[in-house]
């Protein structure tokens, strides 16, 4: 069943446009069910809009805000004056000289592309909107030989607002790192394009430090023909909330979304991905897995995948699985999907919450091996494929690292591990992006340089961790 | 030259019908290099005693002792007892997804052994223990059980077997699920690492099948949770004849024949 007309049977009264399809008489005329792409679908529903005043305030009674402690982020639902004072630079991953066909440059709202991938689908995120006033564009050329490093690091907790805009124009082949730090209330707004036929990287990690909280979200638009990887890698922010919505400006292309998380005593980490199949012959995949410890650890995945009438051909996953390694964590994960075209290729979802396997602890305790190495094998097992996938090497070691910190529940090595991490991302001395691109006056991106208070706070640690 | 004691052992299990009472005052010594089945009926504790020395949590032990030369193993936990030399071949092989063989055997070899064997004999050493078992060497790169066959799983286990080189070594039902090519490997598997390092063996089987490759020196019979009959491996081809009926409450009925 494909049909290529609008579903809001409102305004298509014309029963013309309807001409191929049966519409059901009799008993089944009353089962809205028998007829699912006349039935207005959750996009139709959802406000999308720059204004603030458009969004209520989010109330736990909203579907979007059900697993949401909204009373811990009601400083992000009413407009707010940016304290300016978080600090973005762009580096290489590694060496010293970022990599040619990359440009950096701050762009004022309005200006194409800011504010073009989308609207603001919920209230914090029309807030963000509104508290910017410029966004730095990162514009990927070509082929990109070396991953590139936005640092984001947050000095204060004053409220922040942030805007990045990520264009792989045309053809374009390249990998971005975006890396959350320090202490931050920041709300965020990343636009991505990946234009046609390009192929983009994009891995955004949050290691923020307690006391952090960071809410928003990514807009995606992935082009005719494009390959699109978003991956996401939250560890470490008292309450970290983000969207993630992603839709397709042509068709056969792909998006593939991996998540990792790991979510420690009162902290609630939540991701919702949105993918709207609106064009044919698309391929989207969905995969986020998260551990979760310790008292009032929470987390929540909602993963919606919406396939529209006109996007015949699309093949579509998600999955999420949760593990619960000790009482008193919750994990909520709630796949969505709307379907309202017949003729898919695939469209299917998968969420599970889980304990920890006695079974498989006493498995390799039986082989000698001790309970904490025995653990941690459980959830390198768990997490190991999907951070194999993120596919930067300089990235997957130091994860495990962090992990493992975590699992051991070693606060000292946590710390260390985190700045390994950092350590890995961060260039030395950065002397990259050429000045004139970017206008520090206007931009107020804080320095290129990373500061010196952050050198030495990633040293000290470091003899720590090789001890 | 080790011993294996076992002194009035008494177990329990969580059930839904409260505690119960499984293994009821087990004694058995066994020594190193010789090999002892324990048969008995379906339910009559068997397996519970094989996870019980390997210190399952679900399994309470109530009372007695379990001694490797000397040294009490209900006091330790479970990987100290396998770092003992105690090795429980299951009958059950666990999943653990995304940690490949190779890594789990390493690091189990070099948690028993209290050192990293060097990579290059290492490497050696597993590839051609897993030509003996006739495994594919791609076997090695596969997640611990994860998708195994049944008969993949218990040549895994005859292969850490074979790796850890313990003093002692629990089979549980081993044999269950092999074809007949499938248990004559494993048996093989388990009368090298016998003949290799003077290994004790406790095998706890149901069917006499098993009894034609591993051969036994002594026989147990147990039933409700105790050793009933101890006898030589002629016992074992008298249970084929006559079944568990005489140690079965009246009339149920069972058969050891495979």
């Amino acid at each position: 069943m494909t049909n290529d007309t609008p579903n809001d049977t409102t305004q298509h009264k014309d029963t013309q446009a309807w001409s191929e399809v049966q519409l059901p008489t009799g008993t089944g005329a009353k089962d809205p069910y028998a007829m699912p792409a006349l039935m207005p679908s959750s996009a139709d529903r959802a406000i999308r809009s720059f204004n603030v005043a458009d969004h209520t305030v989010p109330t736990r009674k909203q579907e979007d805000f059900r697993y949401t402690p909204v009373e811990r982020l009601s400083e992000f639902f009413e407009p707010f004056e940016p304290s300016g004072a978080t600090e973005v630079s762009v580096e290489p991953l590694e060496g010293d000289d970022l990599p040619d066909g990359v440009e950096i440059s701050a762009i004022d709202k309005g200006e194409a592309p800011m504010g073009t991938v989308g609207e603001p689908a919920d209230r914090i995120e029309a807030v963000e909107w509104n508290a910017v006033e410029d966004a730095m564009l990162v514009t990927l050329r070509g082929e990109v030989s070396a991953p590139v490093l936005i640092s984001v690091h947050g000095v204060d907790d004053r409220l922040d607002a942030l805007h990045l805009v990520i264009e792989a124009e045309e053809g374009a082949h390249a990998d971005v790192v975006i890396d959350h730090t320090g202490v931050a209330r920041l709300d965020e707004c990343v636009e991505i394009i990946a234009g046609k036929d390009s192929r983009l990287n994009v891995t955004s990690l949050q290691q923020w430090d307690a006391g952090s909280k960071h809410v928003g979200g990514h807009r995606i638009s992935v082009g005719e023909g494009a390959e699109l990887r978003h991956n996401v890698v939250t560890l470490g922010g008292d309450v970290v909330r983000l969207r993630i919505d992603q839709d397709f400006a042509g068709p056969q292309a792909k998006s593939e979304m991996l998540g990792i998380y790991f979510v420690e005593p009162d902290q609630h980490l939540e991701h919702r991905t949105m993918i709207v199949h609106n064009q044919p012959q698309c391929t989207s995949r969905v995969i986020y897995k998260g551990a979760l410890a310790g008292k009032g650890a929470h987390s929540a995945w909602v993963g919606n995948a919406l396939i529209l009438p006109n996007a015949p051909g699309t093949d579509s996953y998600e999955l999420n699985r949760n593990l619960l390694l000790t009482r008193g964590a919750i994990a909520d994960s709630e796949p969505n999907l709307e379907i309202e075209n017949g003729n898919i290729v695939g469209a299917g979802h998968a969420s599970s919450v889980g304990r920890f396997d006695d079974e498989q602890l006493f498995y390799l305790q039986s082989r000698g091996i001790p309970e904490n190495v025995a653990r941690r094998l459980v959830v390198h097992g768990f997490f190991s494929e999907l951070v194999e996938q993120i596919g930067l090497p300089q990235i997957s070691a130091a994860l495990m690292g962090s992990l493992d910190a975590r699992l051991e529940g070693d606060a000292k090595a946590i710390k260390a591990a985190d700045l390994k991490l950092v350590e890995q991302t961060e260039g030395t001395d950065f002397d990259g992006a050429d000045p004139d691109d970017a206008d520090p006056d206007d931009a107020g991106f804080g320095s290129e340089e990373p500061s010196s208070d952050n050198n030495e706070d990633s040293n000290e640690p470091r003899h720590t961790e090789e001890n | 030259m080790s011993t294996l004691q076992i002194i009035d052992l008494r177990a329990s299990v969580e059930t839904k019908e409260g505690r119960k009472q499984i293994l009821n005052g087990v004694n058995l010594t066994i020594n190193s290099g010789e090999t002892h089945a324990i048969m008995g009926p379906n339910g009559s504790g068997k397996s519970t005693l094989a996870y019980t020395l390997a210190g399952h949590p679900k399994y309470q032990v109530d009372g007695g002792q379990v001694l490797l030369d000397g040294k009490n193993l209900l006091e330790m936990t479970a990987d100290e007892r396998a770092k003992a030399g105690l090795f429980l071949a299951m009958q059950y092989p666990v999943e653990v997804p995304g940690v490949s063989m190779t890594n789990f055997l390493r690091t189990a070899v070099t948690a028993v052994q209290g050192e990293a064997p060097s990579i290059r004999t290492w490497t050696k050493e597993l590839s051609e223990a897993m030509k003996r078992l006739r495994m594919d060497p791609k076997f090695a790169q596969r997640s611990v059980n994860d998708g195994f066959s049944g008969g993949e799983k218990k040549r895994a286990e005859v292969l850490q077997l074979e790796l850890l080189k313990p003093k002692f070594a629990i089979l549980d039902e081993t044999d269950s699920g092999l074809d007949v090519d499938a248990l004559r490997i494993v048996s093989e598997g388990v009368n090298r690492a016998k003949e290799n390092t003077g290994l004790g063996i406790m095998m706890v089987t149901h069917y006499t099948r098993i009894l034609k490759y591993i051969k036994p020196d002594v026989v147990h019979v147990f039933a409700h949770g105790e050793v009933v009959e101890t006898g030589g491996p002629d016992l074992a081809d008298r249970l084929e004849e006559e079944g568990y009926d005489k140690y079965l409450p009246e009339g149920a009925t069972e058969s050891a024949l495979a």
